[in-house]
């Protein structure tokens, strides 16, 4: 199997399970059209390099603009792992955001009902 | 409190972190101004988890108070004022700063022309008359609102100043995220976003040594840009 494939075949999970969370979202109008563009952009421009990774390293070594050794199974791990960490890194600020949102809220909550009592 | 029926409901929300010193003249020349008026009115202060006595103060002054439980910034305590006014059924509500340099004429002039215009958010601005402002400050307050302009879109003189008034539409859609100063330029964007008529109208400054030395300086203004393009990142991601 081409490394280049593995490649694809390892981080296509993340980025279909991105846009797959950036559709549900927008579909529960959680977030806006625009936002659900963007990040479906985002993510298939993520793809499309991966996914002509090969053509790309073809192309630039042709033209001598790069004089690097073709993909190694360390640099698949490697893309795949930073990959992976942006799709984590995104689902927790999210988590993160709500959960200070909600704590906002609460505590705005809580000063404007306690200070009824007094 | 001045109340009378029949006459738009008015909340003055005035957010304060460690203002004992001056919160209690600021309440005193508001009082004084709203008995002129015509409106039905009522001044809340927000106090921001204060280590000092403004509550007492302010309570003292007889207006109503909100007690932060946790210190969280003008943002929030802006925030939970607006809140506060927006479940009591107020008409319009008006922001001012705590440490004096905001007039009470000013906030009046505010409301009627809120209820005159029909506009959602009007914002004193600072800077169309910029008579008593400091070289600093207003390079300051115009670097914020260039870098508000750009991040956003959006044009105002003033994109910095506490003198705000809503509408009851803006009252009751108007949110935002940031906790900080840098929710002045936030509360813009998110304005616009829900397409709210936002305009501005001058206001004068009262620049004493205690409000100087109160307000933001130009290296927090540093942290406010950093915190609006942390916030344009992450609203691009989702």
């Amino acid at each position: 199997m081409s490394r280049y494939f593995l490649l694809l075949l390892l981080t296509s999970p993340f980025i279909l399970l991105s846009i797959l969370s950036a559709l549900t979202k927008y579909k529960l109008g959680r977030s806006t059209k625009k936002h659900f563009v963007i990040q479906v952009v985002i993510w298939l421009l993520i793809f499309i390099g991966l996914a002509s990774a090969e053509s790309i390293y073809i192309w630039l070594f042709q033209h001598r603009l790069t004089q690097t050794e073709p993909l190694s199974l360390f640099d698949v791990i490697q893309i795949t792992a930073i990959v992976m960490v942006f799709y984590i890194a995104n689902r927790s600020r999210t988590k993160i955001e709500t959960l200070e949102k909600r704590i906002q809220d609460l505590h705005q909550e809580l000063s404007i009902r306690l200070s009824d009592k007094k | 409190m001045n109340t009378q029926k029949s006459t738009p409901k008015i909340c003055i929300i005035i957010p304060a972190y460690n203002e004992s010193a001056v919160i209690g003249s600021v309440i005193k020349s508001l009082m004084k101004e709203l008995k002129k008026t015509k409106y039905s009115t009522s001044v809340v202060v927000v106090n921001d988890g204060s280590q000092d006595d403004t509550s007492i103060v302010a309570r003292t002054c007889g207006v109503y108070v909100i007690d932060h439980i946790l210190n969280s910034g003008a943002g929030a305590a802006t925030a939970t004022g607006l809140s506060y006014a927006e479940q009591n059924g107020f008409d319009v509500a008006a922001t001012m700063d705590a440490d004096g340099q905001h007039a009470a004429e000013d906030v009046i002039r505010g409301i009627d022309e809120i209820l005159r215009r029909g506009d959602d958010l009007l914002i004193g601005s600072r800077l169309i008359n910029k008579k008593g402002m400091s070289k600093a400050k207003i390079i300051g307050n115009k670097g914020l609102s260039v870098i508000t302009y750009i991040l956003f879109g959006i044009h105002s003189t003033d994109s910095q100043s506490g003198l705000r008034i809503f509408s009851r539409r803006a009252l009751g859609s108007l949110r935002w995220k940031t906790n900080g100063y840098e929710f002045c330029s936030e509360m813009l964007w998110r304005a616009k976003q829900l397409n709210l008529r936002i305009s501005e109208y001058p206001i004068e400054t009262i620049y004493t040594d205690y409000s100087k030395s109160k307000g933001q300086n130009n290296w927090n203004g540093i942290n406010i840009v950093k915190s609006l393009l942390k916030r344009r990142i992450a609203e691009l991601m989702g």
